[in-house]
């Protein structure tokens, strides 16, 4: 019968249709396993660094606060000693003028010390910057990984507006970010020493 | 007259951090905040420069780049040269010698450690 034969040949070419489009979907499916994958792994990495960074300032700005304490401390112990050698002054006491001076002296000096050791402590900028960088540096890639995502979906040939905009962000960001991914402010994997021998014995 | 150390970092912090240790003891300093603005810098300046601090992590010219190019005036050819890096791996380190680096140090670092090794040589 010429009408079964047109319904056979309409159903065969919606089911080879249907077939292509299964196809194409396990292929779409295939494109978004390594997008899906390597963003997974990077959202925990971000978080980690961002840990890190909070863990890290909260750490140095207590060190600082600290030594700032001390600090505060021996200047009150400086006046004091000053108005004990205004008093010996009056009394012409030399030898207690000149202990006063020493221990006057000795706290001045302390006060220096801890000066240097909150710059060494401020250091945790340098490192933390590093830090962020590299968040932001897995945050971008996710970003453009969703893009890619979005771009499996999107019928339109080439790039969306979007998706320009972001490559755009991402690669001006990318000339400008120098960091290392692995900066830490307590945790030192190598020695100092080690790395003096390393190049004492190239010799200078 | 005091001597002339060239600090290249583009953390203005360690910049200022440095500067103002070498500037306490008595040296003179010249600040760069990457490869390029150094090389432009130790090309224009009238001074001596008897030392470079470098980082290594830096745009438009990182501190191997700035090593091997400063390795290669004849002038700047035995000048000491300090790494300052918060990169620690055994390849850093060995590219930094290799690059002609004569000192490495793990940010972060203290202050009298910086300056110890820069008496070293100066």
């Amino acid at each position: 019968m010429p009408g079964t034969n047109t319904l056979q040949s309409n159903i065969q070419k919606e089911i080879v249709e249907l077939s292509t489009a299964i196809g194409g979907l396990v292929n779409s499916f295939k494109r978004l396993q390594n997008p899906l994958e390597e963003s997974r792994n990077k959202v925990p990495q971000a978080t980690d660094q961002l840990d890190k960074i909070n863990e890290q300032t909260e750490a140095a700005a207590h060190q600082m606060l600290d030594m700032i304490e001390q600090i505060t401390a021996r200047e009150e112990e400086i006046l004091e000693q000053i108005d004990q050698t205004r008093a010996c002054l009056e009394s012409g006491d030399n030898d207690k003028i000149l202990s006063c001076l020493r221990i006057i002296a000795e706290k001045a000096q302390t006060n220096l010390n801890d000066s240097f050791l909150i710059m060494d402590a401020l250091q945790f900028q340098d490192i933390t910057s590093q830090q962020m960088n590299h968040a932001a540096s897995l945050l971008e890639d996710i970003e453009h990984k969703l893009h890619t995502i979005i771009g499996v979906f999107d019928s339109n040939d080439g790039d969306s507006e979007d998706e320009k905009e972001s490559n755009a962000r991402t690669a001006k960001a990318g000339k400008v970010r120098a960091f290392d991914p692995h900066a830490d402010l307590f945790e030192k994997k190598t020695n100092q020493n080690d790395i003096d021998s390393l190049f004492d014995n190239n010799g200078k | 007259m005091s001597q002339t150390i060239l600090v290249v970092d583009d953390s203005p912090t360690v910049v200022k951090f440095v500067s103002f240790s070498l500037k306490n003891r008595g040296f003179n300093v010249l600040t760069a905040c990457d490869g390029m603005d150094a090389i432009e810098k130790m090309s224009n300046t009238e001074d001596d420069i008897d030392l470079v601090i470098t980082d290594l992590n830096m745009p438009n010219l990182d501190g191997y780049g700035l090593i091997e190019t400063i390795r290669q005036n004849e002038k700047y050819s035995s000048m000491p040269i300090i790494i300052l890096s918060s990169e620690q791996a055994e390849e850093d380190r060995e590219k930094g010698k290799k690059a002609g680096a004569t000192s490495y140090l793990i940010k972060p670092f203290k202050s009298d450690k910086l300056l110890s090794e820069v008496k070293k040589f100066l």
